[in-house]
């Protein structure tokens, strides 16, 4: 017995050296190939770590698609991990550090921590934070931020002109700062719109739990609530379903505000989405990168600078008046007019 | 409170207290031979991927709860050769099966769907009115029209109870339970009815993940069953190993549950982490008052050695 065994072991030893062979060759000739051109360009590498899956059809798919957008616009490669607790933020982070990845991409305010930690024992890599606070960046940190405020405040005038039964409800993840200015600013966009409009809000205290995004918003309709809003990744694909049950097969009357990216289609009930251009905001920070400019600054995303915009409309729920409607609020919210 | 904010109230909390209750009685089954799984939350993930994979592939929801319950058997099987045959520690290998399968089901998601970022949706399972039942005024609608599962799992309560109370095979499983080495004695293959335990426990554990997926939400995340395994396994504990009881600690949860989410959206100037607490506190509370007077199967957690003194 114990003879076969170490037989076998014999065997699997050989099969690994030769598999480790094998690997080693194939990298060889590109080596050499890009020596004989004299191009030793470096290929830049992008790591980033999430907490929610990259599939969720909500914040985690919108980031990474951002990534891979600019990664693939300015010829950089990519990875990613994903699920992951918050224990594991710092070690994720510190792997690609090893790796030799040049920037790490931390999609949510919940990193910085982690970040601050990682980037003062590698300070030759790059972390991009979004939605870091202003006070945040270092010589290798910088944050994207995208503009909650103008965020919470286009899907406030959205609700606030579609709205009949003068309910709107917002669910969020976790009471992030980010999430509360948009809630805040989606409430007020849509008292300005209809002052006798009132939100109702609630928190999962969960970015992944479905089941609980149905329940509130099962409950807020139950409460009068017409259109919404959500800051919670898996939770809102969650909320869109209970909207989706409740409007059946007849005449959509209840909505849904899609984001960070553009829903259009995904569910029957999302009218429009408030877009953040992830990849535009990415993309700087990659430039930054390659030119040595990185670190030491905020990256800003607004409807200025078209990081922020408003997205498609579902045509059948929102006829051309209203977008019309739509359209010149959040050009008055742009110049700074909008509620004045 | 009107009366269509109570009967939402109690929808939800019988929504919200089916997938504990059919991992509760999974559990039970499991902690009746002696076998404590806290492996539950794993099983489920796995079997709420099954389910869920089934689901979208094939579009019958039936089959999907099925091959999820037979995935959550192979899963288990793991912890059961560990735990059975090499006599392991059966929490070490409980929590190896927390953190092994939600990473399985994780891995097969991507395997499958790949990175692209939409989001896959299944169909749901149809609800199924019962003829008379449904038409009692006020909460006929409400009760009897739900899905299969729904009546499956309070089904199952009735005859868990029936079968441990008053079954000559019902004693002898819980013989395996209490005291081992006196059953084996009278005959009873201790190891055959651990193992069974867990082909048991698996098969309502995975069946319980594949609610999650085809019941209740048509969507697959990561992180989806967001700890109902452990819920579950505190039910048993409060139920005092009885399935009326561990019933009753799935609906306590879930009212209370689907109850902390209506007062969360009815104020806004309370922070929302105290009604979050109010499920817990009141399990703990329950837990408390009612004291440790009965405990659970007296071998429970213990490896059975057959040839020791």
């Amino acid at each position: 017995m114990k003879k076969i065994f170490s037989l076998l072991l014999a065997v699997c030893l050989a099969l690994a050296l030769t598999a480790c062979g094998g690997a080693k060759e194939t990298p060889a000739p590109d080596s050499s190939a890009g020596a004989a051109t004299d191009t030793p360009a470096k290929t830049y590498k992008v790591a980033m770590i999430c907490d929610s899956a990259i599939s969720d059809g909500g914040w985690g798919a919108a980031c990474y698609n951002g990534m891979v957008d600019a990664a693939t616009a300015n010829g950089w490669e990519t990875a990613y991990t994903d699920s992951i607790d918050q224990s594991a933020y710092a070690d994720s982070m510190i792997s690609y550090c090893d790796l030799g990845y040049d920037m790490i991409f931390a999609p949510g305010n919940q990193y910085s921590d982690a970040v601050v930690q990682v980037a003062a024992d590698y300070p030759n890599v790059f972390f991009a934070v979004l939605n870091g606070s202003e006070t945040l960046p270092t010589a290798n940190i910088a944050s994207i931020l995208p503009d909650a405020k103008q965020i919470g405040s286009i899907a406030g005038i959205i609700a606030g002109t579609m709205s009949k039964s003068n309910v709107i409800g917002f669910i969020g993840g976790m009471e992030l700062d980010t999430t509360k200015a948009k809630l805040a600013n989606f409430e007020s966009a849509a008292k300005t719109i209809n002052p006798s409009i009132s939100a109702v809000s609630a928190y999962a205290g969960s970015f992944n739990d479905t089941a609980k995004g149905m329940e509130l918003a099962a409950s807020m309709i139950n409460d009068g609530a017409d259109v919404f809003f959500g800051d919670a990744s898996a939770v809102d694909s969650g909320a869109r379903q209970a909207i989706d049950q409740k409007n059946g097969t007849g005449a959509i009357g209840i909505f849904d505000i899609g984001q960070p990216a553009d829903l259009l289609g995904q569910n029957p009930c999302v009218v429009c989405s408030v877009v953040t251009d992830n990849a535009g905001m990415i993309g700087l920070c990659m430039k930054d990168v390659q030119s040595g400019t990185f670190g030491n600054k905020v990256v800003y995303g607004n409807l200025e600078n078209g990081c922020v915009y408003l997205g498609k409309f579902n045509d059948e729920l929102v006829d051309a008046d209203t977008q019309t409607k739509i359209t010149d609020y959040v050009k008055a919210l742009q110049d700074g007019t909008f509620g004045k | 409170m009107d009366g269509s904010t109570i009967s939402d109230l109690i929808i939800a909390t019988v929504r919200m207290a089916t997938p504990l209750l059919i991992v509760a009685l999974a559990e039970l089954y499991s902690e009746r031979a002696g076998m404590v799984n806290i492996g539950l939350d794993g099983i489920m993930a796995f079997g709420a991927l099954v389910g869920f994979l089934v689901c979208y592939w094939t579009g019958n929801p039936y089959l999907a709860v099925i091959c999820a319950a037979v995935a959550g058997v192979g899963v288990n099987m793991v912890y059961a050769f560990c735990t059975i045959t090499l006599c392991a520690n059966q929490i070490v290998y409980g929590m190896a099966i927390n953190i092994f399968a939600p990473a399985l089901a994780s891995f097969i998601y991507r395997v499958v769907f790949g990175v692209s970022s939409t989001l896959a949706q299944a169909t749901l399972m149809k609800t199924v009115a019962i003829p008379v039942l449904k038409d009692i005024p006020l909460f006929g609608k409400l009760l009897f029209d739900q899905t299969p599962m729904v009546y499956l799992s309070y089904l199952l309560v009735i005859i868990t109870a029936i079968y441990f109370n008053r079954t000559k095979s019902g004693l002898n499983y819980k013989a395996v339970g209490e005291y081992p080495k006196a059953a084996e004695t009278m005959g009873i293959n201790v190891i055959r009815q651990k193992y069974i335990a867990c082909i048991i426990c698996g098969f309502f554990a995975g069946a319980g993940g594949a609610y999650l997926t085809t019941c209740y939400v048509n969507t697959y995340s990561d992180g989806v069953v967001a700890g109902r395994g452990f819920i579950a396994l505190a039910a048993v504990i409060f139920g005092r190993w009885t399935s009326p009881g561990v019933m009753m600690a799935c609906l306590l949860f879930g009212f209370f549950d689907a109850l902390q989410l209506r007062l969360q959206i009815g104020s806004n100037l309370i922070p929302y982490q105290l009604f979050q607490m109010i499920p817990y506190v009141m399990t703990l509370l329950a837990l408390t008052l009612l004291g440790n007077k009965i405990s659970g199967p007296k071998a429970n957690c213990k490896p059975y050695f057959r040839e020791e003194r």
